[in-house]
Parts: C-alpha cells; sequence; structure tokens
C-alpha cells in the first residue's frame, strides 16, 4: 500500500493518466491519437507494435499507449495493462461483419483483473461513413448493458478523418478518470 | 553507523522497511502540508477522526443497503436492484474516503479500512450474482475454463461452421451496405461517380467465386471477405482496405492503407499511401499498381492517391518479424506483371451476366 499511495501522490502532483487505446486492426485507433494531437493523418500505415504519445490535455498530462490490433499481436496487449486509468475501445462503425469478433475481444478484455478499475469510453468511429451502425446500436451488438455496475462507461460515435466526437469523448474519459483518482479542485 | 537500518536482514525486512515507508510518508505529509499551510490549522489528529468517523457512516450506508437487497423478496427485482446500485454507490464512497486519506492515516487504520472496503465489494459481488445468476461474465469462470477454452475467439470460432453463419443473418438486415456478395461467375461493374450521394460509403465484396469485378470511382472504405478465383479492379478508396480469406485471386486498387488477412496464392497490383501489411498469408505477391479508365487519374488525385509512393513493396508480415524476406510474400516477377488493365469499357449492370468485355 505504501507504494501506491506515494504513486497516487506523485500522479497528482503532475495530474497524469494513462489512457491504453485497443480494438480490432483497421479501427482507427492511430489515426484517433494522432487527430487528437493535431498531426497529419494522411499517411498512417498499420500499427506494428505500438505507439507512445503524451498529450497536454486541459490541465493533465495524458500518457496515450496506442497498441496495434493485428491478431498477431493482440496477445500482447495484457503488457499494457497496468495501471490504466482510462480504457478506449475503438470500433470499426462500419465493418459490420466483424463486430462478432469485437464484442468477443472487448469482453475477454473487460474480463481482465488489472483493467477491473479502468473508466472505458467506447468509440464508435467511421461515423462519417455512409452505411456506419449508429453509436446506440453498436452499444446493442457489443452488448454493453451486461457490464459490471462499478465500471463507469460510456459509448460516443465519432469520426477520426473529421475529428467529430473526439473532444467530447475524451473530456468524458478525463472527467471520469480525474474525479476518482485527483481529489476535485 | 546507524546498525538498526545497516542491518535489515538481521532485524528482519519488514521492520526496516515499515520504518522506511513511515519516514517516507512523514516527508511526503511534511512537503504537501508546507505547500498549502491553510490546512495547518485543522492537522494533528482530527483528519484521521474526521476520516473514520465519514468512513462508518458510509459503512453503514453499504451495509444496510445490502442487507435491504438480501432482504427484498425475488419478486421485487426493481427494489432489490435500486439497493444494490446504492449499495454499489456506498462503495465507491468508501473507495474514494480511504484514498483521499491514504497517506495521512496510520498503516493500520488503512489496512483496516482497505479490507472492509474488499469485504463490502466481495459481498456486493455475491449479492448481485444472486439478483443476476446469469451475468454473462465474471471473475469466477476459471473452473469452467479447462471444459470450453474460446479464450482466443479468433480460432474459436472456426471449428464450428454452421454456428457463424447464424449471428451474420442477424446483422445483415440492419444494414445490407452497398456491395456484391454471393455471386458465381458472374462479371460485377459498379461506377460509384453516378451513384454518389452527400456523403462516400463503403463497399463490400464477399462471398465472390470466379468473377470479376470492375469499381470505378471513389469509395470510402472497402470490405473483401472469401473470394476465390476472381479478378478485382478498383479506383481508389480514400480509407482502407481489409481484405479477409481470398484464395487464386489477382486484386488491382489503389488505397490509403491495406490489411490482408489469410491469402493464398494471390496477386496484388497496389497503389498505397502507406505499407501494406499481410497477416496469414502465404503465395501471396506484389506488384505495383496497372489500372486505367477514364477519369481514373481525376479520382485518384481527389483521393491523395495521385503519386506512386512505391510503398507497394513495403510489405510487412506480421507472421514473420524478422530482418530476412518473409517467405509468405515476394514480387510478381517483371515479365508475369499484367500490362496496364483499361476497363473503360464495361458499363453498369446489375445483374451483369450479360457483360460484354471489349
Amino acid at each position: 500500500m505504501g507504494l501506491l499511495s506515494i504513486i497516487r501522490k506523485i500522479k497528482r502532483k503532475e495530474k497524469e493518466m494513462r489512457i491504453l487505446m485497443v480494438g480490432l486492426d483497421n479501427s482507427g485507433k492511430t489515426t484517433i491519437v494522432l487527430k487528437i494531437n493535431g498531426e497529419d493523418t494522411s499517411v498512417i500505415s498499420p500499427t506494428l507494435g505500438f505507439n507512445i504519445k503524451t498529450v497536454k490535455y486541459q490541465k493533465y498530462s495524458l500518457n496515450i499507449w496506442d497498441v496495434g490490433g493485428q491478431k498477431t499481436i493482440r496477445s500482447y496487449w495484457r503488457n499494457y495493462f497496468e495501471q490504466t486509468d482510462g480504457l478506449v475501445w475503438v470500433v470499426d462503425s462500419s465493418d459490420i461483419r466483424r463486430l462478432d469478433d469485437c464484442r468477443a475481444e472487448l469482453h475477454n478484455l473487460l474480463k481482465e483483473e488489472r483493467l477491473a478499475g479502468a473508466s472505458l469510453l467506447v468509440f464508435a468511429n467511421k461515423q462519417d461513413i455512409q452505411g456506419a451502425l449508429k453509436p446506440d446500436e453498436i452499444a446493442k451488438v457489443l452488448n454493453l448493458e451486461v457490464m459490471d455496475r462499478s465500471r463507469h462507461w460510456k459509448i460516443v460515435g465519432c469520426s477520426a478523418y473529421t475529428g467529430e466526437g473526439l473532444l467530447e469523448g475524451f473530456d468524458w474519459l478525463v472527467q471520469d478518470v480525474a474525479s476518482r483518482i485527483y481529489v476535485l479542485d | 553507523m546507524e546498525p538498526e537500518t545497516d542491518q535489515p536482514k538481521a532485524g528482519g525486512c519488514g521492520v526496516g522497511g515499515h520504518r522506511k515507508h513511515l519516514a517516507m510518508l512523514e516527508r511526503l505529509s511534511k512537503r504537501s502540508s508546507s505547500s498549502s499551510p491553510a490546512s495547518d490549522a485543522g492537522a494533528g489528529a482530527s483528519p484521521v477522526d474526521a476520516f473514520l468517523s465519514r468512513f462508518a457512516g458510509a459503512k453503514l450506508a453499504a451495509e444496510s443497503a445490502l442487507s435491504a437487497c438480501r432482504a427484498s423478496s425475488p419478486e421485487e427485482d426493481a427494489a432489490a436492484t435500486a439497493s444494490l446500485a446504492a449499495a454499489a454507490a456506498a462503495i465507491d464512497d468508501i473507495d474514494r474516503l480511504v484514498a483521499e486519506a491514504s497517506h495521512a492515516l496510520p498503516p493500520y487504520e488503512l489496512r483496516a479500512a482497505l479490507s472492509t472496503a474488499a469485504d463490502l465489494r466481495a459481498a456486493h459481488r455475491a449479492a448481485a450474482s444472486e439478483l443476476r445468476p446469469k451475468k454473462s461474465f465474471s471473475f469466477r469462470n476459471k473452473s469452467r475454463a479447462p471444459k470450453n477454452p474460446p479464450q482466443d475467439p479468433a480460432t474459436a470460432l472456426p471449428p464450428p461452421p454452421p454456428p457463424p453463419e447464424q449471428p451474420k443473418p442477424s446483422l445483415d438486415p440492419i444494414l445490407p451496405g452497398l456491395g456484391f456478395r454471393g455471386r458465381n461467375g458472374a462479371t460485377l461493374v459498379k461506377d460509384l461517380r453516378a451513384s454518389n450521394n452527400d456523403k462516400d460509403g463503403d463497399f463490400t465484396l464477399a462471398d465472390l467465386v470466379s468473377c470479376e469485378v470492375y469499381l470505378k470511382g471513389k469509395c470510402r472504405a472497402l470490405y473483401i471477405h472469401r473470394l476465390r478465383d476472381c479478378r478485382v479492379f478498383v479506383g481508389a478508396v480514400l480509407g482502407s482496405v481489409l481484405i479477409e480469406d481470398v484464395e487464386g485471386c489477382t486484386f488491382v486498387m489503389a488505397a490509403h492503407q491495406i490489411r490482408i488477412h489469410e491469402a493464398r496464392a494471390t496477386d496484388f497490383y497496389l497503389r498505397v499511401r502507406s505499407r501494406p501489411i499481410i497477416e496469414d498469408c502465404s503465395g501471396v505477391r506484389f506488384a505495383p499498381h496497372a489500372l486505367h479508365y477514364e477519369g481514373i487519374e481525376e479520382d485518384l488525385r481527389e483521393s491523395g492517391l495521385g503519386e506512386e509512393t512505391g510503398n507497394w513493396a513495403n510489405v510487412d508480415d506480421f507472421k514473420w518479424l524478422r530482418a530476412v524476406q518473409s517467405p509468405n510474400w515476394c514480387f510478381v516477377p517483371e515479365e508475369e506483371r499484367l500490362q496496364a488493365v483499361d476497363i473503360s469499357e464495361g458499363h453498369e449492370q446489375e445483374d451483369g451476366i450479360m457483360f460484354s468485355f471489349a
């Protein structure tokens, strides 16, 4: 407990948060991270491994871990679970065929004890594409209602391409994490 | 020399560690109190007392909510659910209280508070599972794991072929989407420029056998699934292409991103802004883009694909993370490469079978 309280203390001072971005391949995780950071999103290769970005957001400093989603490297996600404050699950809302895969991977992840305390933000990405499912439809297909009562979660429709919805999602996530790990001031 | 601290092993790690811990906490609390001198007035024993009384209150609330939940009969589902939620909120309160006070508390109080919180959580979980016994996931399915081990849903899905068929119809009615599906031996032509409305959409090619597919114009995303012996020509994709489970096919396309899964004996003629990737592929070959129709230059330029990047050759194989060339892919030898294909003559046909290819 001593170490934990010290870590809390240090974190409080620097107002840091650790955010883990996961989801199936092709869902737009890297594009979201680059977009909120104001970087060029027109040349992004599928992520082989992971990227870390430190983003100043309001008065907080977000350490965003963007981990590749290809099937081969999903088993390495667990290496990034430790001390995650906020979990961002990104869904390609226009890839209807793989929503079953998407649901299975998400619920697998939520069983993980090390993520039990993390707030969950689900991004229903690619809303700019005609024919993408709406956030409430995605919530239904992903069966988000069965989640444990103690889990703080929210689903937000967004487009990493236009940037729409990204701030709304991150605003919620940062507020929710802040109200849990920092004394409100 | 300080014998006690220099010989922690003799005195036992616990004692030395504990002393260090206390010293550290003291330093930390000094630092925090010096930064906020105003709070010094109330310092002393009172923060602990204040915490203890608030903690006792929250604990009482959680316990009474839990006992209310247990007492309610199975018929009063709503009441039980409400008191369960109240208990969860009260436990969250306790957690917050403990977290806020954690560095001010003496170790014993902290440990006692934490164990109380853990006990309450366990009681809450038990009550919740009693109320909703069919919860679809929880932390205690370890004993069931050996019997049905669908740890990796990806590998668990293929063995029973019928079940994957079932979820599809349930999803299809939600959104048929633009695309060609379930055709055999057809020539399929679509001019996306003609049907473009306010926003660009996605396009799907699925379950095609021995088909020729001509897709002119631009789309935002392209999904390709289960193709056998097909030839596919696509204009410009202003987003990503996802290809899964194809065999004996030829693809000619331009896109921002291309992901290829489970392809066998297939050739790809690509122009791509980022590095194409393959995963679980064998015998796939790559070559530069070679497609022509009237207006393709404009479609490519408008999609940011006007220039050749050379990335068609920079293939990443997720199943071969070594410096030496992957055995799963190679280039199409120059003498075997397709000549630039011209699909200008193809006219849009609903059925496509009557299509004549000049």
